[in-house]
Formats: C-alpha cells, structure tokens, sequence
C-alpha cells in the first residue's frame, strides 16, 4: 500500500487555513476532523508498516533548493513511526479541547495548533538535515503565539524567555549543519544535507567533537536537560493547558529524537568524544528532577520536573551506547509522551475544580466526588513512575539494563531516580485526591468532554502495558541499525586503548 | 485441561471480578459486588485445586509446566515472555493464597457493609488477589517483578482505603516506597542474572547457575543480597520493617489478608522459589538466617509492650515471618512453607477475632480500654482462643506442628544454626507470652462499659474518631464506617472464622513428622535439586524438637497466666523498675527515629537547597541572570534602533549566522 506522508504533514495545516477562513463553527469542524483524519492515516501507516525492516519506508524525495543541495526528503522507519503516531494522537485530545472549549480568537487558536503538528510532524518525518531544521524551527513560531497569546501570568516574560531559549539553541545547530554539509562535501562533490548522504561522507573527528556539541545544546534546551532548562518554570506556568500537554508531551521528544536520527549515526566519533559528559549530564538531570519535582507545592511544576528527570532517563538510554538502552529510550519516548499529554489534561480539570488552583497545599480529598477523574489519574500516576505493568517500566528497565552494561555506576545512580519517581508522583496523587477536602476544592466529576479526552489516552497506557511488545517490535530493527555506528566507534576505542596498553 | 489451562483460569477469575466490579460500580446493588468478588476468588480457589490434581498425575520429574502466552517485550538478550510456571510450588501457593482469599473476601462482605467504598474496596481486593496470584506464578524474572509492584500498589490502596485520615495515607505513602525500594532491588538482581547467565526464565537461570558462578562468587552474593533487599522489604524483616505497623490503618480484613497472611510472606517465597541461587551462594544464605532470626526476636519483644491490638498482631506477623524466612534459609523449604500456610490460618484468624472487637469497641484499638468480651462474645472468643494457642505453638494446634519443625531443621545443621536455633525457641516464649497477653486483656477481666452494653444486646457507639491520631472523622468517606459489624451477629464473618478456626487446629497434621509429612512430600519435586534434600533431621529429631517447642509454648503461657490473672500488678512493677528498657521497646527500638533523621529530613533539605540555592541562584541568577544580561546588552542597541526587542536579538542572531553560514558557503566554493 502506498502511503504518502505528505498528506500526512500538510493536510492539518491546510485545514487550519481553510477553517480560519471559513465562517461561524465550521472552521473548527474541519480543524478537528483533519486531526482526526491524520489519526487515521497514521493508523493506517502503523497496520502496513514492514516491521522487520531497519530502512526507510514510505520515501519521498523530490528537489527543493538544489543550489544549496537541500531536498524534500521524508521516511519512515522504526525510529520515528511511533513519534508520528504519538504526534498524531495527543492532537486529536487537545484540539477537541480547543474546539469545545469557550476561547478568545478560536480560529486563530486552533490555526496555530495546527499549524504547530504540521511542524513537529516534519520535523519527525524529515530526512533532509536543512528539512528538519526548517520544520525544527517553524515548530517555534505558533508555540510563541499560543503561548503569548492564551498564556496566563507573567506570559510576556515567559515567552521571551522560551523565544531566546530555543532560538539560540536552533541557531547555534543552524550553524552546526551548515559547517556539517560544508565540511562533508568532498573536493568538487555537489553539497547534500541529506542524512543518508551525510552519514556515508563523514567528517573528520576533531571536527564531529564541535559540531555534536552544537547540536547537543539544541537538543538539551528542547528536551530539556540540566542546566539548560531554564525556560521551564516560567513558560510551563503560563502556557495553556493543552498546548503545554504538546510542548512537554511531544516537543520535547523532537530534541532526543534529533540525537538519535542526525548525531549518533552521522557524526559516531564526535558522539562519542563528549559520552560521558552526555551521561552525566542525563544522570545528573534525572536526580535534579527529581528532587525537584519532590519539593514543589504547584502540581503542573511536580510534572514539569519530572519531565526533567524522564528525559534524562532517555538521554542516558541513548548515549550508554547499547542495544537495549536505545530500544527502551524509543520505547520511553513514546511512553513518556502518552502520560504526559493525559497528566496535563488532569490537571487542568484539577484546577478547574479548585476555583484555578494548582498548589497542594489547597488541594485534596477530590476523589468522593470525582471517582472516575480519580481512577485515572491514579492509572496515570502509577505509569509515569514507571510501575513494572506499565510499558514505562518496560522502557526503563531496558534504558538501566542498556547502562548497567558498561556504566554500572552511573546505572545505579539513576535508578535512585525510580525511587524518587514514586515519592513525588503518588505525593501529587495523594495531596490532590485524597487526604481532607482542600480549601479551594468543589469537586465534581469528569463531564463527557473531560472523559473523551483524557480516558482514551489513559486506555491507551494500559493496553501498551499489557503488550509493550506492539511497540518494541516495530522499532528494534531501526533503533540497533541506528546506534550501530556509535558502537563501533566505541568497540574501536576500546581496541585502541587495549592495544596502548602494555 | 492441563495444569497451565488452570493455571491461567487461576489468573483469569480475579481480573474477571476487578473489571465487573469496577465498571459496574454504578448499577451493583447492595452486597452484591462483594459476593461477586468472593466467587471470582473462590472459583480462582477451584481452578487451584485443578491444577492441583493435574500436577499430581504427572510423573514426579515432569512436575514444573510453563507456558507462554504471548512475547511481553523482547530485544537483544532482553527476550520475555508472558509465561507462567505452574510446579508444586505455585500450586501450593495458589491454594494457600486463594483459599485464605476466598474466606476474607466472604468475611468483608459483611464487616464493610455499611462502607461507602464498598466497591472500591472489592475491585482493589480482587486486583490484590489477581496480582499475588501472577507472582507466585510467574515463570520469568520480569513477570514475578510485575506481580511483586502489583502487590505493592494493591497494598497501598488499600492501607490509604480510608484516604480522609491523613494517617492512612501517610501510612500508604510509607509502604509504598518501601516496596518500590525492594522492587529497585530486584530489577539489578535481574540485570546480575541476566548478565551471567543470558536468561530471566527461572529455568535458564537456575540451569546455568552452577556453571556461570562458582560457589559464593561474588556477583551472586551481590545478586541474592539484592534478592533479599526486595524479599525483606516485601516481608517486612529488618531493617526494611518500619511499614507494617503502620499498614494497619487500612480495614481490618486487609490486614488478615495482605499483611499477615498472603503479601508479607512473598519473601519468603522468594527466597524458597530461587533456592538454586542461595545454595550456590552460602554466605548470602547465612546472612538471610541471621537477619530472619535477628527479626523474630526483635518484633516479639516490641509485641510484648505495645498497647494497640492491631499493632501487637503486625509485630507478630513480622516475627513469625522471620521464622518462615530462618526456614527457608537453612533449607527447611518444607518446614518454612509449612508455616507460611498455619501462619495463614491463624494470623487471620487472629486478626478477624480483633476485628470483631474492635467493631465491638467502636473503632478503638486500645489494649488499656479493653476487657472481659469473654462473655459478650463468646464466639469471637473461642475463636481468637484457638489462633492465640496455634500462634503461641501449643502442643497439637497448627503452629506447633510448623514453627518447632523449622527449629529443629535448624538445630539439625549444627555449627552457628544451634545460636540461631537457641534464639528461635527465645522467640517462642516471648510468642506465647504475648499472645496470651492479647488473651487475657481482651477477653478476660472486668467488663468495661462496651463490652456490659453488648452483654445487654447493642454495640456502643463512638464519637467518630481517628485513633491514631485523635481528629474526629470526615464521616464523607474515611473511617470504618457508623454501622458496627460483629462475627457474633454477621454469618459470614462467623462462617470465614470458623472455618479458619478448624483449619488452625487441624491444619497441623497435614505435616506430622513420621506419620505422614504431606507438605513435604508434595513440595518435594520442586527442590529435588537441592543439596540438602538428603539431610532432613531424623523422625526422632523433629519429635525432640517439637517436644521442646511445647515446653517453651506452656512456659510462657504460664508466665503470661501468671502476670496477668494471678498477681496483676507484676507488669506494672516491671515497667516501673525498667523504665528505660520499656522505653526503648515501646518506641520499637528507635527504627523510625533514626530512619528521619538519616533519609527523610536530609533528602527534604536536599530538595529545598535544590529549590532555593541551585534553581533561583545557580540556574536563575547565573545561567539565564548571565544570558539576559547578553541579551540586555544586545537590547540597549536594539532599544536605540526602536525595535521590539525579541525580534531585534532574533534578527541580529539571524544576521550572525547568516553571516556564518555564507561564510561557509563562500569558503567552500
């Protein structure tokens, strides 16, 4: 069957053009129904997927700016069919929230949400380096607009800060390209930023060491990672609730994501030069997360940090350089992107029965009168800490095993990380659902908007926890092919340092 | 149907119950959900017993079936599957779990009758079953640790069942990490294992043990001891033991259910499931032995002082699992499991009979406020009766039979066990005594005011209080509920009693040494490979043993016959004369204290340095303080130009890198 992602990438954009055109509701029945329609698509996509294949499939490859050798180049394989199906699915949940929801300038609202799963779409799709880029930073823009535009609070503040942020991340791994497809073009040869290309030219080490680095600053301000996650407090306060559901749920995996695709296989040695760095960094971020997350009173910021600690748990899966820690980093990706999206949504019925408040300290004993919010939040608490049942245990079981292989230390440290996951995650569950009925608290159940946005995602968590093998299957071809080049620049190194020594 | 077939029909009925239970919450009428609880556990307990007769046809050395239902995750040598193992073992913890399962699932029908959780508290009770159930039948390392969560997370909902009291969810929070620090435990053992062996099937584990390590090889001790990290945290042994008493707010069938009878031994089948390891690994072996015995002693002596009811059973239950765990760490396999499944039978016992009292006392829990049920209940009396007498190890009651075996298994290996051993029977008679304690308080003396106004027909009432802690309930949902239920007026709660009471007397000659030795024989195929199988104490032995358990058993019923009807005051006089001692005790040796001051009030100072000093100085002052000072360089210029100055530092970046790149673009033509 032949699938063409290009409907796939464009079709919600052009729906979000079309309906902030079009008059009165409809505008945003053809907004939802595209999102709807890309779900299936992908759907689609996953059922006709060759899962033994490590390729690409589903190429498109046409010209687009041939003097600088930049080209519309789009794939699928194991590595990112997962990210599309999880783009595609937590859009469905927060434009049914836009849509239904009372909204300033609804049209333009639900233009920039879709205007933003164009971008992230791309930016997973993408095989071309100066595509991905292209996408990595449009992706910026309707986030800067819903962010400033719905936010709440010090918004101005935080948007600036989210702005210089990313902006100064992309543009130093804007430079980082351009210097990687100058640099790889040999004497006379035509310049390509395409990463097949790419990968087979090379260049040389000192050179990889500088560029990885770059591009690693990118990544870690996008995932984020310590210390570069200073845009978190400020822009997760403001930011809306569904928008910030897509910006922690499935943004922030478009940076560990770019590690895999363009760093490990395109530039090995450099990956490996700065290693152990990466892996403390990661290590070090799934600690400081953590404790942070322990320490806070605001629910969204419990989350916010956790998601620190998450991604570093995938950082650490990437960079140990190992079979099984990529393939539980993919997995986790996924994973992780599944709770969150639902966390958030939560939350944001939380506080809508808390008169707008999100500290634990006015919260509590919701549960009597909302059971089934209750029931899924606690279904969501128990995944995101990662309880074995779960695909997230599954995920990090794989992601420790990948490290204990060869960074036993740094594999034992970071499963403290999964103790402190339990203390602060059951912490937020128990101070907002049970103990004595907050100050602030009018609980009452979920309504049936609240119930179809958060409940299928929820079942979704479960089903995946009774068969992480769907998932696992699918992704294990890509996922080894892709880190095989850093393993054998690592296997060389060891044979080197082995051969030095007397 | 093969044994497997009812090994996931075994499976199968507990899930069947939590999602008719749970999706029906709205439209199940009355007791209605709690019976269809009890059948899904009872026809869980059917399927058991299938599994039983089939695993018995088979020849002796066939006697361990997996299967498989489908691959769970499998990448590398990662490679698991949903399988389960269904040999002597399981089956006999299938039959013990389900069947104690099945008569607290009938009990709860009636004693939380009047809860407005009712079926909550059945979904979690039936997820409960279903979760201990996947654990002993778990044929995989990645599936036995998926069991073992679940147990965890069933536990602590069901401790913070009543999540109003800001006691019960404390507890809960407490028991939680501590089984998540056990599961952590396990998971490296599992990486360990894997490591050496390339397996997480038991069978490719225990298959390769003997060749990938040698005897007490370093990496095993380190693997069993991690074993043990997350088999004690489960059983509550030392140090990991602080969550049990205070598991105890949850409803008083949990307790029987979770925390005496069922969950809190899973460490001990733990330790039994992976004996290929522990006896190629001696030395971790000896350290489990010692700490079981170290635990006994301890928790007997916290039971002899401590006033709540509930509290003095927990510290019996963790004292008697230290029993079962010396057992099964000195390859009294037999005799450990033996006294898991009496242990199950009376502790249950013991802990319904408190139920029915504390019913009957309106919620308080206080040995002080106590006395003279005797004749106002009668029945619950008998009943509590006969489990004190089997947990004290009177002669002929179940717990004779079982503890005193595992002790003269002990005495058997000689060299240190006999230390072990000698201390073993020093548990007993602080056993005896405080189990007759219990007795004597509760049951006999002057009646106080409750126990006159049931004699005269109805049960007194409180005001709503939490006893812990002294608030007064939220009466939404939070507290045992206004409605009394007592075994002497509920049929189902005297049904699961009176079953459970002939079971603690008669449970006992399953296993009598020389006459028939059922429990072990049954079990015997699964630890045919074992190196002591051969080395069972004679006849004459065990009788010995058992002869010196009774002495023990009547001794300290005496002394506690003489302290408490006799001459009354001796206690007090004691308590007086060793202030400090009692003290000490009475604090249950100072564990909570120092574990605040060595884990929790450091890591809570961690996270505020974290918040205040790292986020607002380091990553806000110096990290984006320094980048905002940049851009506020960079601003005052674009001020100067009148531009809005995010567009202007985007601009001017944009322009740098433009400038870069086409640098590079120019160089490289």
């Amino acid at each position: 069957m032949t699938i063409h992602l290009s409907i796939i990438l464009f079709m919600p954009l052009a729906a979000g053009v079309i309906g902030a055109f079009l008059p009165g509701r409809s505008g945003r029945w053809l907004v939802l129904a595209a999102t709807v329609g890309v779900l299936a698509y992908v759907i689609v996509m996953l059922a006709d997927f060759d899962r033994g294949r490590a390729g690409l499939q589903y190429v498109t490859n046409d010209r687009w700016i041939p003097e600088l050798g930049i080209r519309y180049q789009l794939g699928v394989d194991g590595l990112n069919l997962f990210m599309l199906a999880l783009t595609a699915i937590s859009w469905v949940p927060c434009t049914l929230w836009a849509c239904f929801r009372e909204l300033d300038r609804q049209r333009l609202f639900l233009f920039n949400l879709a205007l933003a799963e164009t971008a992230v779409m791309g930016a997973f799709m993408a095989q071309d380096l100066a595509l991905f880029i292209v996408f990595f930073d449009l992706m910026l823009v309707p986030f800067y607009f819903l962010i400033g535009g719905w936010g709440t609070g010090e918004r101005v503040r935080a948007t600036t800060k989210f702005v210089i942020y990313t902006l100064s991340g992309s543009l130093l791994m804007l430079a980082g390209a351009v210097a990687l497809g100058v640099l790889a073009t040999p004497d006379g040869g035509q310049i390509s930023f395409s990463l097949a290309v790419l990968q087979e030219r090379g260049v040389p080490d000192g050179t990889q060491n500088w560029i990885v680095l770059l591009f690693a600053v990118a990544f870690f301000v996008k995932a984020p990672l310590f210390p570069l996650h200073g845009w978190i407090p400020e822009t997760y306060r403001s930011t809306p609730i569904p928008v910030l559901a897509l910006l922690s749920g499935v943004l922030s995996k478009v940076g560990v994501y770019g590690f895999l695709r363009i760093v490990l296989p395109v530039m090995p040695d450099g990956s490996l030069h700065w290693q152990e760095l990466f892996i403390v960094i990661a290590v070090f971020s799934i600690l400081y997360g953590s404790v942070l997350a322990f320490s806070q009173d605001n629910v969204r910021m419990v989350v916010a940090y956790s998601s620190i600690a998450q991604l570093g748990f995938i950082t650490l899966g990437i960079f140990a350089f190992e079979q099984k820690g990529a393939q539980g980093a993919v997995l986790q990706m996924l994973n992780h992107g599944l709770v969150v999206v639902p966390l958030f949504l939560i939350i944001g019925a939380i506080a809508a029965r808390a008169r707008g408040s999100e500290s634990v300290l006015e919260l509590g004993g919701m549960a009597f009168r909302a059971p089934v919010l209750a029931a899924l939040f606690l279904l969501a608490t128990f995944a995101t800490l990662a309880m074995p049942g779960s695909s997230n245990f599954v995920g990090e079981i794989l992601i420790l095993f990948g490290t204990f292989e060869d960074k036993l230390v740094y594999g034992l440290v970071a499963s403290v990380g999964v103790i402190l996951a339990a203390v602060y995650m059951i912490r937020v569950f128990q101070r907002t659902m049970h103990n004595r009925v907050g100050p602030a608290v009018e609980s009452h159940d979920l309504g049936g908007l609240d119930l179809a946005t958060i409940a299928p995602l929820v079942a979704l968590i479960v089903a995946l926890g009774v068969y992480p093998q769907f998932v696992v299957s699918r992704t294990d071809a890509a996922t080894t092919a892709k880190i095989q080049p850093a393993r054998q620049a690592a296997a060389a190194g060891q044979t080197a340092a082995r051969a030095e020594a007397p | 149907m093969s044994a497997t077939d009812y090994g996931w029909l075994i499976l199968a009925f507990p899930v069947a119950g939590l999602l008719v239970i749970s999706l029906g919450w709205r439209v199940l009428p009355g007791r209605l959900p709690g019976w269809i609880a009890s059948a899904m556990i009872g026809l869980s307990f059917l399927a058991g017993i299938g599994a039983f007769v089939q695993i018995q046809d088979l020849p002796s050395d066939e006697r361990a079936v997996v299967a498989s239902a489908f691959t769970y995750a499998s990448t590398g040598d990662f490679k698991v599957d949903l399988s389960i193992l269904v040999d002597p073992l399981s089956v006999f913890m299938c039959l013990v779990v389900s069947g104690v399962s099945f008569l607290i699932h009938v009990y709860s029908v009636a004693y939380m009758t009047s809860d407005r959780g009712y079926s909550r508290y059945f979904a979690y009770l039936n997820y409960f079953v279903f979760s201990m159930l996947l654990l002993v039948l778990a044929a995989n390392f990645v599936i036995l640790i998926i069991g073992w969560a679940f147990v965890g997370a069933a536990s602590y909902l069901l401790i913070s069942f009543w999540y109003r009291r800001g006691t019960a969810t404390h507890a809960g929070i407490k028991a939680f990490v501590m089984n998540v620090i056990g599961d952590v435990g396990l998971v490296i053992a599992a990486f360990l294992l894997l490591d050496k062996t390339g397996s997480l099937d038991y069978s490719g584990v225990f298959g390769a043990v003997d060749h990938a390590f040698s005897r007490n090889d370093t990496t095993l001790v380190i693997a069993c001891l991690l074993i043990l990290v997350g088999a004690f945290a489960k059983s509550a042994q030392l140090p990991l033991h602080t969550w049990l008493p205070d598991a105890m707010e949850g409803p008083t069938p949990v307790s029987a259910l979770i925390h005496a009878a069922t969950m809190v031994t899973a460490g001990v089948y733990l330790i039994a499931r992976m004996y290929p390891l522990f006896e190629q690994a001696p030395t971790a072996a000896d350290i489990s032995a010692i700490i079981g015995t170290a635990t006994l002693v301890f928790a007997a002596t916290v039971a002899l002082v401590v006033t709540d009811l509930k509290r003095v059973i927990a510290y019996s239950t963790i004292s008697q699992i230290g029993y079962m765990v010396l057992g099964v760490s000195v390859a009294a396999y037999g005799a450990g499991l033996f006294h898991l499944m009496t242990h199950a039978f009376f502790k249950a016992l013991l802990f319904m009979g408190a139920g029915s009292v504390i019913s009957a006392m309106g919620g308080v829990q206080d040995l002080d406020r106590m006395g003279g049920f005797r004749k106002s209940m009668p029945f619950t009396f008998v009943a509590f009766l006969v489990g004190a007498c089997a947990l004290a190890g009177l002669p002929l009651f179940s717990g004779w039979f079982s503890k005193d075996e595992v002790l003269a298994f002990t005495l058997n290996r000689g060299g240190g066990y006999v230390v072990l051993g000698i201390f073993g029977y020093l548990g007993a008679l602080l056993t005896a005594f405080y189990a007759f304690r219990m007795v004597f308080r509760v049951f006999f003396g002057d009646p106080v005011p409750e126990a006159r106004e049931l004699e005269g027909g109805h049960i007194a009432h409180h005001d709503p209080a939490n006893p812990m802690s002294g608030e007064s309930e939220d009466v939404d949902v939070g507290f045992p509920g206004e409605e009394h239920h007592i075994a002497e007026r509920d049929w189902p709660m005297k049904v699961a009693m009176g079953v459970l009471a002939v079971l603690a007397v008669i449970g006992g000659y399953l296993q009598v040494p020389g006459v028939d030795d059922a429990v072990s024989k049954f079990l015997d195929p699964t630890f045919e490979s074992s190196r002591f199988i051969d080395d069972a104490p004679s006849t004459a032995a065990q009788w010995v043993g058992l002869a010196m358990g009774g002495v023990v058993a009547i001794t300290g019923v005496t002394v506690a016959f003489v302290a408490y009807r006799r001459r009354r005051g001796v206690t007090l006089e004691l308590r007086d004369r060793f202030p400090r001692l009692h003290n000490f005790l009475l604090h249950k040796w100072y564990f909570d204290e120092l574990y605040d001051a060595v884990f929790v009030r450091p890591a809570a100072t961690l996270g505020k340095i974290g918040r205040t000093v790292v986020e607002a100085d380091f990553v806000q002052g110096t990290i984006v303080g320094g980048a905002t000072r940049i851009v506020g360089a960079g601003t005052s210029f674009a001020r100067a130009i009148q531009t809005g100055y995010v567009r202007a530092y985007a601009l001017l970046l944009l322009l740098g890198v433009g400038g870069l790149a086409l640098y590079f673009l120019i160089a490289s033509s």
